[in-house]
């Protein structure tokens, strides 16, 4: 953690009664970031969220803003805009009003607002709609003109609470290009709140994934889903194997008779652990070359469109069984059929190794 | 670095103290300033009731001695006046319980020709706190011995002196005249209650659950008593069924002026109040269930007995409840058509304004606020399960064409319909008459207000111009406060206290807020006298005394708001008012003008908390119909009553027109 971060979180703790919704959370972010918090409800993404924007003050713990400590500071005094799930639209103004209502007071005249409206609206792509009254408009547009609004004053640091989860589907494809495109242009800091892991690993540079009032991992995307720090965070993001084995030693664990390398090192002592590997990185092609190969047998076929779930298991690997997601040009070639043999492999880099709960 | 490490830790573990933003002192003001008005105007009032009922007053003539001056100029041995008595074995004030303004005049005590030749007194407070006497009224010092000639001495009165004790309540229940009260008002409250919960519960029934026509007129037509004091129905009702009556036959002999009658008028006036409860009780069913019903082979009955009366189980509580304190709590009906039977809310007026027996008043008003607090309760309870059996995916009841169940109830609505406009009706005709019984044409003489009593045309315009000052006062401030109760930040501890004292005022009778503000204003020591015999405490009063109403009506609309519009403001850098003032009071603009409207009908036809409080120049149209009944003048309280009526009908048709015409324009933004 450097200690020039624009946005730093250092040791929150929020609670509500007897509930702690929050436990010595620690997190920087860098200028021009755009970072995602994940987690299932209640987690305390939200939280963490509401505590940046100083609408619900943490309990302990210190928030720094460009150098400045905020932590004890009303949202008025902090540098941030908002958007909501809901939008939180004011339905009796007009979509230019909307815009225009943190530019009340500015100093700006008429003439100069309207300008910034007009101008804002045409970034979000809604030139058009600036007289119309938000019940007006489509889902996909209320929250553009709520994006537009927050960004009206000019803020330092966006945040974003769930802004796609009320979109459909298709919607909420076509937004978050949008979003992502606005916010490098602008090179705004950003974190946005989701619950949804596909959205979080299309548009974050880096992912915050928390459970429990904890931060579970910090990382990019890419490493969130390659390297999940632990079982929790493998299991959330992403499809994932949990199959039951030994450790041997640190380089060796063991699944019932079968033997396979896998970085155990970081585990000590105790011989039960969880070996995970996710369905797409089971290797069918060219297995016998790589290490970790073994036999087993198909027992389950499931057709899930552009590729082919397969429920694999062998009489020496014990009581268990996993999942393998093969595409099916190579289920074509190989002639993979239920009940017949396959040869595959656990690529010692893709197989992981948790500790035992 | 290890010693700065630790030092870091322990900054970062501190509590954070949120601080306040620049607004917020605007806020916290606000708040403080409308509990300061529910204080000033409510708590401490009430609590003046409170310390009235448990004051007594006695004499102390043994505390006074006089002595007669001799004709060479000295004093004769002084005696108390406790010795005069018992020469005379009178007792002081002829053995009544004395009140905070009883007086006994010195000659009353001390026989004529036993002072006959006296020319000078001197008379001498012996008490430790002094003022035993009256001397031209001033008090007596304590210890201090005053010459009075005999001229004078008709100015020297004894005074009771205050103690503080239950006294007043052991008094109140040893006495049967007011002891029957009680009994009186709650066999009357019950009464109504069996005769209009089930009434309003079958009129409801009528409109929400058959095909029957006419509806909306019946609608209309239960919420008419709503427009008119109470004291309307009960003056119709001498018309219909008093000693000249048109209908008096029908009683058998027996008097309207009574338990009939003022059960009658309370039916009247209580009606809309359950029938709008039961509406809504009935409106929240699932269709859902009532199929489910058919499907299992349940009758029409048994599906009425299983589905639709536990479904409006809550609505039937509260419609009793508010039935009951409604009828408990009024003092125009038995006012009226009461004769000598005596009610609860009926005894406080008598013992304040007959008798000026503010203690025993304030007693009653204890008695009064047990059973209303009470109601209050169940009411609160109630109404909070009521919003729980609601559900989002419930199926709106359609009702299906019965035409046995529609034509009963058609007839049912019908005369329910034909009492509540027939007695309006009446009093229309009596108003109009020139002379009952005898010359029944038409005329407007008695709308000439001039010849009697009661304030005329003056009060008309004074309650005019009170129910404009309330209506716009109260649903401004009532709407502030809901506002800061919901959305304000932070300042937990103002906010719950402004709720607390906002939900109050239901608790508490006219009546007793009326008699509470006598005490609480009419006391020279208090700074806010000068309010007295004002407008302003007729505005302050009723604006306080409706407030509880007004209060959730706003809370409702502002809960309803996207509760995220205060934190994006924040994030804007607007100020509250701004939030306020640009979209908070617009979107609740509907909730705001039903709140206005509730304020102006009822300043129109309030009378139980300001007729304590009016004065010759701020008589009310309420209050003129009471005092020119009191006065025998009935037709022109008629005439009275119905301008209440005109005035209200009018307002409540015009904003009719208004919700329709100019919500239209000012909330385009509810149409897609």
């Amino acid at each position: 953690m450097s200690s020039d971060s624009y946005l730093q979180v250092k040791n929150v703790t929020k609670e509500f009664g007897d509930f702690t919704a929050l436990r010595d959370v620690s997190l920087d972010v860098e200028k021009g970031e755009f970072v995602c918090f994940l987690g299932p409800s209640g987690c305390g993404k939200t939280t963490l969220l509401r505590a940046i924007a100083g609408l619900d003050i943490q309990t302990m713990g210190t928030i720094i803003q460009d150098g400045r400590d905020i932590s004890d500071l009303p949202p008025s005094e902090r540098d941030f805009g908002i958007v909501f799930q809901s939008y939180a639209l004011f339905p009796n103004l007009t979509v230019a009003n909307n815009v225009g209502f943190g530019l009340i007071g500015s100093g700006k005249s008429r003439a100069q607002i309207n300008a910034q409206v007009q101008a804002l609206l045409k970034q979000v792509g809604l030139p058009e709609q600036g007289n119309k009254y938000p019940s007006q408009l489509s889902g996909g547009q209320q929250q553009r003109v709520a994006l537009a609004r927050a960004l009206a004053t000019e803020p330092n640091l966006l945040l974003l609470d769930e802004p796609l989860s009320a979109l459909d589907a298709k919607v909420r494809v076509h937004l978050r290009g949008q979003l992502k495109e606005l916010q490098r242009s602008l090179g705004l800091t950003t974190i946005m709140v989701t619950h949804d892991q596909e959205e979080a690993l299309n548009l974050a540079d880096r992912i915050v994934v928390l459970s429990q009032g904890r931060i579970e991992q910090v990382g990019t995307p890419i490493e969130i889903y390659a390297q999940p720090a632990n079982a929790f965070v493998a299991d959330f993001v992403g499809e994932m194997n949990f199959i039951d084995a030994r450790k041997i030693d640190n380089g060796h664990i063991s699944i019932g008779e079968i033997r396979l390398a896998a970085e155990a090192a970081h585990l000590n002592g105790s011989d039960r652990v969880i070996a995970a590997i996710r369905p797409e990185d089971v290797q069918v092609q060219s297995a016998e070359a790589t290490p970790n190969n073994f036999d087993v047998d198909v027992r389950h076929i499931e057709f899930c469109g552009a590729y082919l779930r397969a429920t694999l298991g062998d009489r020496r690997l014990g009581d268990v069984s996993f999942r393998a997601d093969l595409s099916m040009n190579l289920v074509r070639r190989l002639q993979v059929h239920q009940g017949g043999r396959l040869t595959i492999a656990m690529p010692p880099e893709r197989l992981r190794v948790y500790p035992a709960n | 670095m290890a010693v700065l490490a630790q030092h870091d830790l322990q900054i970062t573990r501190r509590r954070v103290q949120p601080k306040p933003a620049r607004d917020e002192v605007w806020q916290r003001g606000l708040i403080v300033v409308i509990i300061a008005y529910l204080f000033f105007g409510l708590v401490m009032p009430l609590a003046m009731v409170f310390t009235k009922s448990l004051q007594t007053y006695a004499f102390y003539p043994e505390q006074v001695t006089i002595a007669f001056q001799m004709p060479d100029g000295s004093h004769a041995e002084p005696r108390s006046l406790q010795d005069w008595l018992d020469d005379s074995g009178a007792e002081a004030n002829d053995g009544l319980r004395a009140s905070e303004r009883t007086r006994i005049q010195i000659v009353r005590i001390i026989p004529k020709n036993a002072r006959a030749d006296v020319e000078s007194f001197r008379v001498t407070d012996l008490s430790a706190d002094g003022g035993q006497l009256l001397i031209d009224g001033v008090p007596s010092e304590a210890g201090q011995s005053y010459d009075v000639p005999r001229a004078q001495l008709g100015k020297v009165q004894v005074r009771p002196q205050v103690s503080y004790g239950l006294g007043n309540y052991g008094y109140y229940f040893s006495q049967p005249s007011l002891f029957n009260s009680i009994l009186n008002s709650f066999i009357i409250a019950m009464i109504v209650v069996v005769i209009v919960v089930p009434l309003a519960f079958g009129y409801a029934y009528g409109i929400m659950r058959t095909r029957m026509r006419g509806k909306a007129f019946f609608r209309l037509a239960a919420t008419v008593p709503v427009l008119v004091p109470s004291l309307l129905p009960a003056i119709g009702l001498i018309y219909l069924f008093g000693n000249q009556g048109i209908l008096t036959p029908l009683l058998m002999g027996q008097s309207i002026y009574g338990p009939i009658g003022i059960v009658m008028a309370s039916v009247f006036f209580t009606f809309p109040h359950a029938m709008i409860i039961m509406i809504v009780a009935l409106s929240t069913s699932d269709q859902r269930l009532y199929e489910a019903s058919e499907v299992l082979g349940a009758s029409k009955w048994r599906t009425f007995w299983v589905v639709t009366i536990p479904g409006a189980r809550y609505g039937l509580i509260s419609a009793a409840f508010v039935v009951f304190t409604l009828v408990l709590t009024d003092f125009g009906v038995p006012k009226v058509v009461g004769g000598d039977f005596n009610m609860l809310a009926l005894d406080i007026y008598k013992q304040v304004i007959g008798q000026q027996n503010f203690q025993v008043g304030a007693v009653v008003s204890m008695v009064l606020l047990v059973p209303a607090v009470v109601a209050f309760a169940v009411d609160r309870i109630v109404s909070r399960r009521q919003v729980a059996i609601m559900s989002a995916k419930a199926v709106p009841f359609q009702p299906e064409h019965n035409p046995r169940l529609d034509s009963a109830m058609l007839i049912l609505c019908s005369v329910v319909a034909v009492f509540i406009l027939g007695i309006l009706a009446m009093c229309q005709f009596a108003a109009l008459a020139r002379f009952w019984p005898y010359n029944l044409t038409p005329g407007l003489s008695h709308y000439d207000f001039s010849k009697v009593d009661g304030g005329g045309w003056g009060a008309y315009f004074n309650s005019l111009k009170l129910a404009v000052l309330v209506s716009t006062i109260g649903a401004a401030i009532v709407f502030l406060g809901a506002n800061m109760v919901e959305k304000a930040r932070g300042f937990q501890i103002g906010r719950t206290i402004l709720q607390f004292l906002s939900m109050m005022p239901m608790a508490i009778p006219g009546m007793v807020l009326g008699l509470a503000y006598i005490f609480f204003f009419n006391d020279p020591a208090n700074p806010l006298h000068f309010l007295y015999g004002t407008m302003a405490i007729l505005v302050i009063n009723t604006s306080i005394h409706l407030w509880t109403v007004s209060h959730l009506t706003a809370s409702t609309a502002l809960k309803q708001m996207d509760k995220e519009f205060e934190a994006v403001a924040m994030s804007l850098k607007q100020p509250f008012w701004r939030m306020l003032s640009r979209v908070s009071a617009p979107v609740c603009l509907p909730a705001i003008s039903e709140i206005w409207l509730y304020y102006f009908v009822n300043a129109m036809t309030t009378v139980s908390a300001v007729v304590f409080l009016y004065s010759p120049q701020t008589q009310l149209a309420s209050i003129a119909v009471l005092n020119m009944d009191d006065a025998g003048d009935i037709a022109p309280a008629a005439a009275m009553g119905m301008m209440i009526f005109y005035t209200n009908a009018l307002v409540r048709i015009l904003y009719s027109l208004a919700t329709g015409r100019l919500m239209g324009r000012l909330q385009a933004w509810r149409h897609r």
